[in-house]
Formats: C-alpha cells, sequence, structure tokens
C-alpha cells in the first residue's frame, strides 16, 4: 500500500541540450493502476527507470508515502520493474526464475519453492516450473516475468509496455491478468506504453507525456471527451478541429452556429468532437444537424471513414460500413454533432 | 551444386590442413612413441618409452609445475579480466585511452615480453639494481628470485600480463552484446551489487570466460618457449622436458619425447575437460 508522489522530476542526460523528461508531477493514489503514455523517447522509460533507482534524476523528487526515496538503493525500495522484453534469465529454469528476488532474500529453500509453486498457479503455468525460458512462448515468459515481480511482494509494480510483445488474442487475456492480479494484492502500479489503447484498456488513469512534459492526467474517458489540446485530442486519434468563438452555449463556426452544453470554455478558441460521435441521418428537428458533402470514403473492414466538407470545414467521421452503403463521393447526407459530444480545447 | 556439397567443398581446404598436419604429426609422434622408428632399425612397436616416462622422478615434479604455471596464470589472468572488463564497460572521461593501453600488449611478441620481464626482474635486472640504489636491499643478488625460481613467478607473470588483455577483450565484447538490463532487473528484484554479479552477469559471461580461459590454460600447459626463457633448470616444465629429450644426442631418447609430447596432449585435454564440467557446475548451477 504505497502512495506513490512525483515532484518536478527532471532528466537532463550528460551532453544532452534538451532534457529528457522535463518537470514532471504526478500523484498515483495507492493501489491504483496508472500509464504513463506517450510517444518514443518522450521520457517515458527514463521515468519508470529514476523511480526503480536504475537512474539518477537531474532534480525532482520520488517519495513513497511521503517520503523521499531517492537516495535508497534499488534493491531496497520495494519497487520491482518488468521490462518489454522481459528478460528472464536465461540459464535458469522457469521456477529459478520466479524465486531469484526470494533467494536473494535469502529465505529457506523449502519456503521459496513452495511459493513459487503458488505463483505459477497464481500466473496459470503450473507445469512449466522445470523448462528454460527458451522453450516458452512469449505469452507465458511475460507471464513468468510478472510472478518473478510479483513474488517479491513489491510496494509498486513498474511496467514497461506489458501487452505491447502479445498478440491480439492474448492481449486481452494478458489484460484480465494483470489487472486481477494488481487489484487482488492492491499493488500501486504505473507502466508505460506508447500505444493509447493499452493504456485504455489497462490503466485506471493515464498521463499522457508529450515531448518530455505532461499534457494530461486523467482517467482514459477523460482523453477521449474532454482533451486539453489538439497534440492530446490528435494522439488519441481526435481529427475534427474547428477555430471559432464562444458565447454562453453558442459555438459560432464558419458555417453557422452550433449548440454547445454549458460550462465550456468562453471566447474564441478551437472546438472538437470524436469521429464515432456524429451522427448519420438522424432526426432532421435534432440541435446541429446540417448538410455535409462527401469528399471521400474510406472502407476499413469492421468501420468506413467518411471525410465531409462541412461549408469550408473538413470533418471526419467513423461509421458502420452498413449505414453508407450505396454512399460515394459527391453525394449530400444529413449529420448530426450532438450538443454532449462538443469540446472546447481548455489550452 | 547442393548445399552439401558446397559445404563440403568450402571446408575441404581448412579440413585438409587440420588432418594432414594435426592427425599426421599425432600419428607420427605416436607411432615413434611407441619405439616404431625403422630409420634407426626400430620395427618392434612396444611401450617402453612410457615406462620410462613414468617411471622418472623429474616427469611428476615437471608435471605438478606445469599445472601450477598453467593453473594459476589462467586463474589469476581470468578474474583480473573481469574486473578489467567490468571496469572498461563503464563510461568515463579518457575510456578510449585506457582501452588503447589495456590492449597494447596483444601485439608484442611472447618471447619480447619475457626477455622484458628478464630485464626487469631478474636480479641482475632494473628493479634489483634500483632497489640496490635506493637502499632498500644491499646489492642486486639479494633481490627476490622472480626469474628462474622453483614457483615459476616469473612465468606466471609474463603470462598474467600477456594474456589478461586476451581475456579482458574477448568479456568485454561478451559484457556489451549482453548490456546492463539484466541486472536493473536483478537490481529491482532485490539483488546487491555483489549478488547481481554473482548470481547474474558471471553466468552471463560464464561462457565467453570459459572459452578463452581453456584456450589459456590449453596455451601455458603446452607452451614452450616461456618457461625454457624465464624457468629454472630443474624441475623444467613439460614442454622444456620433452624438448631437452628431443634434442638429446642419443636418439633412443627420442620415443621418450614424442611419449611426454602424446601424454602432454592427453593430459591437456583431460584436465580441460574437468575444468569445463566443474566450473560449469559452480557457476551456473
Amino acid at each position: 500500500m504505497t502512495h506513490v508522489s512525483i515532484k518536478e522530476l527532471t532528466k537532463v542526460y550528460p551532453g544532452a541540450s534538451e532534457p529528457s523528461l522535463d518537470r514532471l508531477s504526478l500523484e498515483i493514489p495507492t493501489g491504483e493502476l496508472t500509464a504513463l503514455l506517450g510517444p518514443s523517447g518522450c521520457g517515458k522509460t527514463t521515468t519508470m527507470k529514476m523511480i526503480a533507482g536504475l537512474l539518477d534524476p537531474t532534480s525532482g523528487d520520488v517519495t513513497f508515502d511521503g517520503r523521499s526515496i531517492l537516495k535508497d538503493k534499488p534493491e531496497n525500495r520495494g519497487v520491482v520493474m518488468v521490462f518489454q522484453n522481459y528478460l528472464l534469465f536465461p540459464y535458469m529454469s522457469v521456477a529459478d526464475n520466479i524465486g531469484f528476488g526470494l533467494k536473494m532474500r535469502k529465505m529457506d529453500p523449502a519456503e521459496i519453492k513452495r511459493r513459487v509453486g503458488e505463483m505459477l498457479e497464481l500466473v496459470k503455468l503450473p507445469d512449466l516450473g522445470k523448462r528454460k525460458p527458451s522453450a516458452l512462448s512469449g505469452g507465458q515468459q511475460q507471464r513468468v516475468a510478472l510472478a518473478r515481480a510479483l513474488i517479491v511482494q513489491p510496494n509498486v509494480l513498474l511496467l514497461d509496455e506489458p501487452l505491447s510483445n502479445l498478440d491480439a488474442h492474448l492481449r486481452f487475456e494478458m489484460r484480465d491478468l494483470i489487472r486481477s492480479l494488481q487489484q487482488e494484492m492492491g499493488i500501486t502500479t504505473i507502466f508505460v506504453t506508447h500505444d493509447q489503447e493499452e493504456a485504455v484498456v489497462l490503466a485506471d488513469r493515464v498521463a499522457l507525456i508529450l515531448d518530455g512534459c505532461m499534457k494530461q492526467y486523467d482517467n482514459a474517458e477523460a482523453f477521449y471527451k474532454r482533451p486539453v489540446d489538439e497534440a492530446t485530442a490528435r494522439f488519441f486519434g481526435g481529427q475534427n478541429f474547428m477555430s471559432g468563438t464562444t458565447r454562453g452555449t453558442v459555438f459560432e463556426a464558419s458555417f453557422g452556429q452550433l449548440q454547445l452544453v454549458e460550462g465550456l470554455n468562453q471566447g474564441s478558441g478551437v472546438l472538437t468532437f470524436r469521429p464515432e460521435n456524429v451522427l448519420l441521418n438522424g432526426d432532421p428537428s435534432a440541435p446541429n444537424t446540417l448538410e455535409a458533402n462527401i469528399a471521400d470514403k474510406i472502407y476499413l473492414g469492421t468501420q468506413t471513414r467518411l471525410k465531409l466538407r462541412i461549408g469550408q470545414e473538413n470533418v471526419d467521421i467513423i461509421t458502420n460500413p452498413s449505414d453508407v452503403e450505396g454512399l460515394s463521393p459527391g453525394d449530400l447526407i444529413r449529420v448530426t454533432l450532438p450538443p454532449q459530444t462538443l469540446w472546447m480545447l481548455t489550452s | 551444386m547442393s548445399d552439401r556439397l558446397k559445404i563440403t567443398l568450402l571446408l575441404l581446404p581448412a579440413m585438409l590442413i587440420i588432418v594432414l598436419l594435426f592427425f599426421g604429426g599425432l600419428a607420427i609422434g605416436l607411432m615413434r612413441s611407441f619405439n616404431y622408428m625403422p630409420v634407426i632399425g626400430l620395427t618392434e612397436p612396444d611401450l617402453s618409452a612410457y615406462f620410462l616416462v613414468f617411471t622418472d622422478r623429474e616427469f611428476y615434479l615437471s608435471f605438478l609445475l606445469t599445472f601450477h604455471i598453467a593453473f594459476t596464470s589462467t586463474v589469476i589472468s581470468s578474474i583480473l579480466a573481469i574486473g578489467a572488463a567490468l571496469l572498461l564497460r563503464r563510461n568515463f572521461v579518457g575510456r578510449s585511452i585506457v582501452n588503447f593501453l589495456f590492449q597494447l600488449n596483444l601485439t608484442v611478441p611472447h618471447l619480447v615480453g619475457a626477455i622484458g620481464m628478464l630485464y626487469l626482474f631478474s636480479q641482475s635486472g632494473s628493479f634489483a639494481r634500483l632497489a640496490a640504489e635506493w637502499n632498500l636491499i644491499a646489492k642486486p643478488s639479494q633481490f627476490p628470485a622472480l626469474v628462474f625460481d622453483p614457483y615459476a613467478i616469473g612465468i606466471i607473470l609474463q603470462y598474467i600480463w600477456k594474456e589478461i588483455p586476451f581475456i579482458g577483450v574477448i568479456v568485454l565484447a561478451n559484457m556489451q552484446s549482453i548490456g546492463e538490463d539484466y541486472e536493473s532487473v536483478a537490481r529491482s528484484l532485490g539483488a546487491s551489487r555483489w549478488q547481481t554479479f554473482r548470481h547474474v552477469l558471471l553466468p552471463l559471461i560464464f561462457p565467453g570466460v570459459l572459452s578463452a580461459s581453456v584456450m589459456v590454460f590449453a596455451f601455458t600447459f603446452g607452451a614452450y618457449e616461456i618457461p625454457a626463457l624465464l624457468g629454472a633448470n630443474y624441475p623444467a616444465a613439460l614442454p622444456v622436458l620433452a624438448y631437452r629429450k628431443y634434442t638429446d644426442v642419443d636418439l633412443a631418447a627420442r620415443p621418450e619425447a614424442m611419449a611426454m609430447a602424446i601424454i602432454i596432449a592427453i593430459l591437456s585435454a583431460v584436465m580441460i575437460y574437468i575444468y569445463i564440467r566443474y566450473s560449469r557446475r559452480r557457476i551456473r548451477g
């Protein structure tokens, strides 16, 4: 049970002109599963290594339950990191890999054996203890790496791209396993990923890091509904951005007025909405129902992307392929932008 | 052309040389060690040369000395080479210069190194003279016997000096290809620095250390020139003893020299086998 607090954490590598991580601050409540999300090279892994004690920060602080841990040696922090490529010790059996942390604590071999057996059950690999890691599939190696980390009962668990090396069908299985083990043991968990889908399906909360700075720290839904800026919205697949002015609950766009809900940013700014939230051929009397011209139609298998023109604005929508069957570029359609799906960027 | 044929053809030149020269030499040596030497009228093979070797006290003393030289040189240079590689893989100012100096003596022939040892460490050498000059000892001949000495210190020093960079370069390349992530994992799982080295890095670099040190062991066990230059007269290292018999004015001593050479070959093979088996169990078990 550990509350992790990261304060203005900064890392400048020797010889580098720009910081790899610039004053990152983050509060991670006890027992939560938090994602650090960002493109490669944005400072995510640097952050994890600093928490684990494998790298010294240039400035800033990391505290566990209010106590700074930066002076503690890596082996005394109660932090375990699971690397993306698992890094199972190749010359040890699966059981020896899992028991490694306990052996380093000089625990009684019989007790280690018992706990390793329990762990193998927990990660659903009960019969593979004697194998060498090279004889396991990627998904199995991942579980062994997880078991090796969890057996030492860390206060904080760090996962580096935990799902990215797995096939699609294994991802959900692993996601469920990680979530259930994490909830059961109540371990404060931080994982890094460049894949927004991985962040969304696994994390309670997501911290988006772009160019070494944290953009937004919120639950996953907020990144879709209430992104702070265009870069954040784009990272989550946002396509539609319109400049204009908001007064009260009315947005003045280039082609006319749009109805908004209350409480959005006022004045001139950028309006955004998700491509999947635009309705096709709905009730003509519903608010924000407009005529649009199809500029392009892209079939994506399970969905179809339409590029539309509304006045001078480009709008992208994603829809069910069957809803737009028979339509082709040049056709006119009726679209509705429901007011509750419209959002003014806050910065 | 089938792949099989291609591989055979490509391997053929190297194999011919190895088979003809190595096995050919071995076969002739073996025949002579069995007293089969038609040129001087010996046509009845027997084991008398081996009998002579195994009943000679000097042979056992020589064997012990040679084993001591090879084992001590291998172990000490392996340990020091691992230490050096651990330092050299870090980033520090001037690393490339240190690295260059470290590998410099790879290019110096053993013989040249041995002569350097003589100049520096013998009782009439530079260190002895300096020690006398600074009144640490009364006269140069009181300098401790590091060359031609019964413990073969001069020989071992020469081998260590020459083999550290050899093993070190192999181990360093090995460490760099492994990277530091395994050690990071171990640290985060609660291993101390020493435990990380002992249980993670050492087993990972072990195959590299093993093959390098086996080469050093085989070489130092069978090498002639350094013990011949820096060794005591009695007991002499096995290769020196074998060569003396071979160059004996009495041609009848040749089978004994050959028997000794065959024994050296078999002994090194056996000892290398034991060394591999034993150390693998110790390091990786």
